[in-house]
C-alpha cells in the first residue's frame, strides 16, 4: 500500500510559475502582434463607401474668363420597371403625355416582358418632366439619379462646344476633341473663347438673316499677335442640348468645317506675295481697262474702275479688280503664288492636336489659268477659319501664327513663321485701310476702331458652272489699324438683301462685320482711336 | 509569481480593451469620414447645380435685355472713352471738384442713385 505520510514535495510549484508566466507572456505577445497587424494591415475601408463617389466628374467647360459654358451636374432619368407594372396602357398614356414623341407601339413593347425589372425610357429628364411624371400617379415608374451634361448658355459656340452622348462620351466639338482629358475630371477646360464677344458675333449673324435671305453664315475673331480665337461661329446656330438631334444645315459646323470659294478677300495675299517676291513695288500702276487672257481664262471686271488705264496697286485693291490681280500675279507666277499661299496655311489641314479645320480643296494643276483665278479666289476653296489666319500676319508685322483654342497659351505647340517682311505687311494693312475708308469696305468701318478690310463676292460653282445668282460675300478685316490687334471674318451663304438688290460684300458681309467690331471692340478692351492723325499714318504707310 | 499572472492578466486586459477602443474609435472616425466625404460629394453637386444656374440667370441675352429695359444701358461708344491726361485736363477746365467722402455717403441714398432714377424713368 501506498504511503501517504512522506511530506508533500510540491515539485511543480517552480515549473506552474514559469509555465503561466510563459503562456502569459505569448498571449501578451499575440495580443500585441495582433494589435500591431490590425493598426498597420486593417482592411481599407476608406475605399469602399466611397467608391461610387470617387468616379470623376466630368470636367467643366469655360471661357477665358472662367464662365461656364459646360458641366455637369446630377439629372434624372426614366426607367420603368415592367414587373411592376400592372396595366401597361395607362402606364404608355402617362409617359406619352409628357413625352409625345415616344411611340405607343415602342413604349408597350418595353412592357411586354414581364420578367424584366429595368428598362431605360428616357435620359435626362428635366425637374418639370419628372414632376410631371410623378404626378401621374403610375406604378413602375423609376427615377434614377445620373450625370448629366448641361449647357447654361444653350446655344451659344454649340458648333464649337459640341456635345455629348447620354453616357457622357464626347461625340462632336471639343466635347470630343478633349473627350480624353475632359474625362479626367478636375480642374476645367479653359477656352481662348470669350462668351460675351461670341454672343457679339452670334446675335449679329442671327440679325443679317433679318436683312438678308441666306443660307448660312460663318463669324471668326482671332487675336493677331497670339492666335487666341476669340469667337468663332456658325449660323444657322446648333443647340448641344439637342444632341445632333437637329438637320444638317444646323449640325454643319461652318467656320470650321465648310469649304468655300471666298472670293476677292484673296487679292491682298496676291498683293502681298508680289511684294515679297520683289515683281511689285506699292507705287507700280496698273492698266485694267480691258478684260485680259490668262492661260484658258478670260479676267474681267464686274465694275469697271474709273481711270482703268492707270490704276495703283491701292485702287486695285481699294476697288477690287480682278484684272489687276491676275496682272500682279501674272508678274510672281505660278509657283511662288503656290508657295507663298502654302507658307499661310491655305494648303493643307490643320497640323495641330486640337480642332481641325477641313482641307482645301486646291487646283489639281497649278498652271496659269488656276493662277490667274485664285489671284481673285476663285478655284481655291478652303474653310473661312484657315482663311482668318491669313490676315494675322498683315497685322503683326508679318508672322504666321497657328491658331489656338485653350488657354493657358502654350509656347510650344504655338508656332509662328515669318512669311512677309514687316514692310510688306504695313503696306499692305495702309492699302486694307484704304480700301474701308474711301473703296468697297466703307460699311466696315466702325468709328473709332480704324477698321482695315477687303471685300469679297464669289459665285458659287453649280452643275453648269459659276451661278451668278448665288455668291459666297466675305469681309476680312483687322482693326484697329494703327496698332492691329484683332482680326475679324465674316462670310455669309446666299445672302441676299430683302429689301434692295445689291447682295455684294460691300453691302452685306461689310456692313454685319462693321457692327461686330463695333459692339466687340470694347469687350476685347481694345480702346478708340479717336485720333486722325493716327489714322493718316496707317494709310501714309503703302 | 501570482503576483506577476494577475499584473499580466490585467496588462491583457487593458490592452484588449485599448485594442478594441482603439478598433471602435477607428471605425467610427472612419464612418464619420465618409459620412462628411458623402457630405462633400453632395454639396459639390450642388454647388454644380447652382452654378448652372448662376451662368443661365447671366447668360448675354438675358442680361442684355435686363441692362436695356430696366437701366437704360447701352454698349460701350466710342465717345466714352478718353485718355486719363485728357481727363484730368478736362476736369482742370472745367473746375469740377471731386465730392468729399462726406457727399458721397449723401449720394448713395437711394433718393439720388443714378440707378434709382433710371428706375424711375
Amino acid at each position: 500500500m501506498r504511503s501517504y505520510a512522506a511530506p508533500y514535495e510540491d515539485v511543480w510549484g517552480p515549473r506552474r510559475g514559469r509555465i503561466v508566466a510563459a503562456a502569459l507572456a505569448l498571449v501578451f505577445v499575440v495580443i500585441v502582434g495582433r494589435a500591431a497587424f490590425v493598426s498597420f494591415n486593417g482592411p481599407d475601408r476608406s475605399a469602399v463607401p466611397v467608391a461610387k463617389a470617387e468616379v470623376a466628374r466630368r470636367a467643366d467647360i469655360v471661357d477665358r474668363k472662367g464662365e461656364l459654358l459646360a458641366t455637369t451636374i446630377t439629372g434624372k432619368s426614366l426607367a420603368v420597371d415592367p414587373s411592376a407594372v400592372w396595366e401597361s396602357r395607362d402606364v404608355v398614356a402617362a409617359i406619352r403625355s409628357v413625352f409625345p414623341e415616344l411611340g405607343e407601339d415602342a413604349l408597350t413593347a418595353m412592357m411586354a416582358d414581364r420578367k424584366r425589372q429595368f428598362v431605360w425610357v428616357k435620359r435626362g429628364l428635366s425637374d418639370e418632366q419628372a414632376t410631371a411624371l410623378k404626378n401621374t400617379g403610375v406604378e413602375g415608374l423609376l427615377f434614377v439619379e445620373e450625370p448629366q451634361r448641361v449647357y447654361p448658355n444653350g446655344r451659344l459656340a454649340g458648333h464649337f462646344l459640341g456635345y455629348t452622348g447620354v453616357d457622357g462620351e464626347g461625340l462632336e466639338g471639343v466635347e470630343r476633341v478633349f473627350d480624353a482629358k475632359l474625362k479626367l475630371g478636375g480642374s476645367a477646360l479653359k477656352l481662348s473663347l470669350d462668351a460675351s464677344v461670341q454672343f457679339v458675333l452670334e446675335e449679329e449673324l442671327d440679325r443679317a438673316f433679318a436683312d438678308f435671305d441666306m443660307k448660312g453664315a460663318a463669324g471668326i475673331v482671332v487675336d493677331a499677335n497670339t492666335g487666341e480665337v476669340r469667337a468663332i461661329a456658325s449660323w444657322p446656330t446648333m443647340d448641344p442640348r439637342q444632341r445632333g438631334d437637329q438637320s444638317d444645315e444646323a449640325k454643319t459646323n461652318r467656320a470650321l468645317n465648310s469649304r468655300m470659294e471666298l472670293g476677292s478677300i484673296y487679292k491682298p495675299l496676291t498683293v502681298a506675295a508680289a511684294l515679297e517676291a520683289g515683281v511689285l513695288q506699292p507705287t507700280d500702276r496698273f492698266d485694267v481697262s480691258k478684260p485680259i487672257k490668262i492661260g484658258a481664262v478670260t479676267v474681267k471686271d464686274a465694275h469697271p474702275l474709273e481711270h482703268a488705264s492707270s490704276v495703283s496697286v491701292t485702287d486695285i485693291l481699294a476697288y477690287s479688280s480682278n484684272i489687276g490681280s491676275s496682272e500682279i500675279a501674272q508678274r510672281m507666277g505660278p509657283q511662288t503664288q503656290r508657295i507663298f499661299l502654302g507658307r499661310v496655311g491655305l494648303l493643307t489641314g490643320l497640323k495641330q492636336d486640337g480642332p481641325q479645320w477641313a482641307s482645301p480643296l486646291i487646283p489639281a494643276r497649278w498652271d496659269q489659268t488656276a493662277m490667274a483665278t485664285v489671284a481673285y479666289g476663285h478655284g481655291i476653296s478652303v474653310s473661312p477659319m484657315a482663311f482668318a489666319m491669313t490676315y494675322l500676319p498683315f497685322a503683326n508685322g508679318g508672322e504666321y501664327v497657328t491658331p489656338t483654342f485653350v488657354e493657358p497659351l502654350d509656347p510650344e505647340t504655338v508656332k509662328r513663321t515669318r512669311v512677309m517682311s514687316a514692310q510688306t505687311a504695313a503696306s499692305v494693312l495702309g492699302m486694307l485701310r484704304t480700301t474701308v475708308t474711301t473703296g468697297s469696305g466703307k460699311n466696315a468701318d466702325a468709328k473709332g476702331y480704324e477698321v482695315a478690310g477687303k471685300t469679297g463676292t464669289a459665285e458659287k460653282p453649280g452643275p453648269n458652272g459659276y451661278d451668278a445668282d448665288r455668291n459666297i460675300t466675305s469681309f476680312a478685316a483687322i482693326f484697329p489699324a494703327s496698332r492691329p490687334q484683332y482680326v475679324v471674318l465674316v462670310v455669309l451663304d446666299e445672302a441676299q438683301p430683302r429689301t434692295g438688290v445689291n447682295r455684294t460684300a460691300a453691302f452685306t458681309s461689310a456692313t454685319i462685320a462693321g457692327k461686330v467690331i463695333a459692339r466687340a471692340a470694347p469687350l476685347l478692351d481694345v480702346r478708340p482711336v479717336l485720333d486722325v492723325a493716327a489714322t493718316k499714318s496707317v494709310v501714309d504707310a503703302q | 509569481m501570482k503576483r506577476l499572472a494577475i499584473i499580466g492578466a490585467l496588462v491583457v486586459s487593458a490592452l484588449a480593451v485599448a485594442v478594441y477602443r482603439a478598433k471602435l474609435g477607428a471605425e467610427e472616425t472612419q464612418g464619420r469620414i465618409d459620412e462628411l466625404k458623402a457630405q462633400v460629394a453632395e454639396e459639390e453637386k450642388s454647388i454644380a447645380g447652382l452654378r448652372a444656374d448662376e451662368a443661365v440667370l447671366t447668360r448675354p441675352e438675358r442680361i442684355g435685355v435686363i441692362a436695356q429695359q430696366q437701366l437704360g444701358l447701352q454698349p460701350a461708344s466710342p465717345g466714352q472713352y478718353t485718355a486719363s491726361e485728357a481727363l484730368k485736363q478736362k476736369l482742370g477746365e472745367e473746375k469740377i471738384t471731386l465730392p468729399s467722402p462726406a457727399d458721397t455717403v449723401q449720394a448713395q441714398t437711394p433718393a439720388q442713385t443714378p440707378g434709382a432714377k433710371s428706375q424711375q424713368q
